[in-house]
């Protein structure tokens, strides 16, 4: 009898005994994580680390520089979850490029734009290791192999107050996660195993310490079940023990139908979102389950740059965050006119753009610039935008209003206001930081050509997850003490970015805390 | 799987004109696996295949004779034949200007399991889709 195929009913026949380790399976109801009594362990390692992200990658990388044994279970068939995927956007604070381009930075502004987006909600201990740090592992992953876009001014990103934002070379965080994986997978007594997914933590018999993991292997993540982590069977049993300790670095839940929805009963089961296939809720649920103090969970962020004219992430997020919202605008189509600071933080600009869409919710608002608004690291993804259709192209204001059903005039008087200010150095009425560099100059060139892109919020990150300290060690909820063998790092933790995370601070956040919980494990 | 390759080199044979290999044989080297009409249609094959008259047993080899319990073949098996995930990356390398080509895409390089997107008994997918619904068809056929 395959193990798939192996009911409950019949595991019970079997009996306890001989059954144990398909009992253990993540169908249990009665959730207990079994203990080292329960299970037989099928291979021994020092670390073990669930998820193969930035953050998985990076405790990973440490853990195994010191000499350790490393098993990196990934349960979807590619590596890098939501980082390969992801825009290549790292912000880095008081970056070599910032100096070179005379943009003064520092450690108390960034908190400072971090906590204003989080609406102060932040755990302002993890922002001050990040802002520490970032410059340290953006030097490991270039030792690593991975290229970037540097010698150019550097992006400036929504709700941050200074450009501090370096892309990777194919604005794509592929291009920091492949040299990385590479690199791990060379270090001695490292393993990454795909398809490979964890199911439970193993406690010790005194149930104080997380001592391994139960996992399946040639697991079949699958795409169209309501719930995978509940419903698929796949893969056959394994139970590994971590003498030193398990990194959960599983990310985060933005495409958990369900767990999403409980958080939000506004994000309906089908909404599309930004996310990979795999950012689901279980392995962040079993951490629970066995005592991770929860943070933050219902703040689900929204990206306000995303476009209803594509599924995912897609090219629309890098043609908006670092284009038309950059020193174009963003109108409302019923009445030409500009209702947010389009260089807000996410959740501003989603919120207001949730004040339009509950109205009309195909009234999607359009972004509007010209050339002059993109920025040179995305020059190459204008044509893709173009040719898939998410982005237009016209001559005349007039035509680009007629196809949106904008009222022309309005639109223009818009455009023209907006100019205007920004021209003379007077304070836009939604007092856009990027203006700033833009006294004496033409925001959108009325000669045109006029480039445009619908929008529409999607869920992107989560920023809930379990409590960590600044050693990464998981807090527990039942002593407020770290649970002894549990470490976590990156979007499955929570609490660092408040209510919303500033664009392009994952990157950092993720990287360092796996850095600094490979070294503590 | 020698024998694979054994149809495949019949298969360029068949294309030459030598119609008479088709049909009846088919079944003759399992003889406990018997191809019946119902079978076929339950586990389709795909055209290129199918054109080279594979049996049931040429892939899913030393996998018993029951179809029923047949387990998928991985990339080993596929690439028994069809060689390694370089070579298919390279022979599409036309695609690497633009960043479109499939088998060496900028997120995963040539690294993906065969079946994130083909499947041999089912529609194939392609996993591009879910980030880049519009570009897709732009960039490639549909998966064969
Ligand atoms: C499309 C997109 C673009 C983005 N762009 C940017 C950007 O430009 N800049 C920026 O700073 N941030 C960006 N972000 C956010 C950032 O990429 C993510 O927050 C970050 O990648 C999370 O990294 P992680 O290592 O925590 O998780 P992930 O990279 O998601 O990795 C977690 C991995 O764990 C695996 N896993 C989960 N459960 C299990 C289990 N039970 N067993 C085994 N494996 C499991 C998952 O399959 C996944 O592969 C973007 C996000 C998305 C979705």
């Amino acid at each position: 009898m395959s193990q798939e195929k192996m009911s409950r009913r019949d595991a019970l026949k079997l009996g306890f005994v001989g059954a144990g380790a398909a009992m253990l399976s993540a169908s249990q109801a009665m959730a207990a994580a079994p203990t080292e009594k329960d299970v037989k362990f099928d291979e021994e390692y020092d670390v073990i680390v669930i998820g193969s992200g930035f953050a998985g990658l990076a405790a990973a990388a440490k853990a195994a520089e010191r000499g350790y044994k490393v098993l990196i279970l990934e349960k979807m068939g590619r590596v890098g979850g939501n980082s390969v995927i992801n825009g290549g956007a790292f912000a880095v604070p008081m970056n070599k490029d910032q100096k070179a381009f005379g943009i003064e930075d520092s450690k108390a502004l960034f908190i400072k734009d971090a906590l204003k987006a989080g609406l102060g909600i932040n755990h302002v201990e993890m922002l001050e290791l990040i802002a520490d740090r970032a410059q340290e592992v953006f030097d490991f992953t270039v030792k690593c192999g991975a290229k970037y876009q540097t010698g150019k001014k550097p992006t400036h990103f929504g709700g941050h107050s200074v450009a501090r934002t370096i892309v990777t070379e194919n604005m794509s965080g592929s291009a920091i996660i492949q040299p990385m994986a590479a690199f791990v997978e060379k270090l001695p007594g490292c393993k990454l195993v795909t398809r490979a997914k964890m199911d439970d933590f193993v406690m010790s018999n005194d149930g104080t310490t997380v001592i391994g993991v139960t996992a399946r292997i040639n697991y079949r993540f699958d795409n169209k079940l309501y719930s995978d982590d509940i419903e698929n069977k796949s893969g056959e049993k394994k139970v590994y023990r971590a003498k030193k300790g398990v990194i959960l670095a599983s990310g985060g839940f933005a495409m958990d139908k369900e767990y999403r929805k409980i958080q939000d009963p506004r994000m309906a089961p089908d909404m599309d979102a930004t996310n990979h296939d795999g950012a689901t809720a279980g392995a962040l649920l079993k951490a629970f389950q066995i005592g991770a103090l929860p943070v933050h969970i219902s703040w689900i962020q929204e990206g306000p740059w995303a476009s209803p004219d594509e599924r995912g992430f897609g090219v629309a997020p890098l043609l908006t965050q670092q284009g038309l919202f950059v020193k174009g605008v963003c109108v409302d189509i019923r009445n030409g006119k500009r209702f947010m600071n389009e260089m807000a933080d996410r959740k501003t600009r989603a919120d207001a753009q949730y004040v339009i869409l509950r109205e009309d919710p195909k009234a999607y608002p359009v972004a509007i610039g010209t050339y002059n608004t993109f920025d040179e690291q995305i020059y190459a993804a204008i044509e893709k935008g173009l040719q898939g259709g998410v982005m237009k192209k016209f001559d005349t204001l007039d035509a680009l209003a007629a196809n949106y059903k904008i009222p022309a005039a309005a639109l223009k008087e818009t455009i023209a206001k907006y100019n205007e200010d920004a021209k003379n150095g007077v304070e836009d009425q939604f007092k856009k930081q990027t203006l700033k560099d833009m006294k004496g100059k033409e925001c959108i060139e009325m000669k045109g050509p006029f480039y445009a892109i619908r929008t529409v919020p999607k869920p992107h990150h989560t920023m809930g997850g379990v409590k960590i300290n600044t050693k990464a060690q998981v807090i527990s909820a039942n002593t407020n003490k770290p649970i002894a063998g549990l470490f976590a790092a990156g979007e499955v933790t929570g609490g660092t970015h408040g209510a919303s995370r500033l664009g392009s601070c994952a990157i950092a956040d993720c990287l360092v805390c796996g850095f600094v919980a490979g070294e503590n494990i | 799987m020698r024998s694979k390759k054994t149809l495949l080199a019949l298969g360029f044979f068949l294309i030459l004109g030598v119609m008479s290999l088709v049909g009846s044989e088919v079944n003759a080297s399992s003889p406990q696996l018997k191809i019946t009409p119902e079978l076929k249609e339950k586990f389709t094959l795909k055209p290129h295949h199918e054109k080279l008259s594979f049996k049931c047993v040429d892939c899913h080899e030393g996998q018993g004779d029951d179809p029923e319990n047949f387990k998928a073949i991985d990339d080993k098996g596929c690439l028994s034949c069809h060689k390694t995930k370089q070579y298919l990356a390279d022979r599409l390398k036309f695609m690497d200007n633009l960043h479109t080509n499939p088998h060496n895409s900028i997120h995963d390089g040539p690294k993906l399991y065969c079946d994130e997107c083909h499947f041999e008994h089912k529609k194939s997918d392609n996993m591009c889709l879910s980030c880049h619904s519009n570009d897709v068809k732009l960039w490639m056929r549909p998966t064969p």
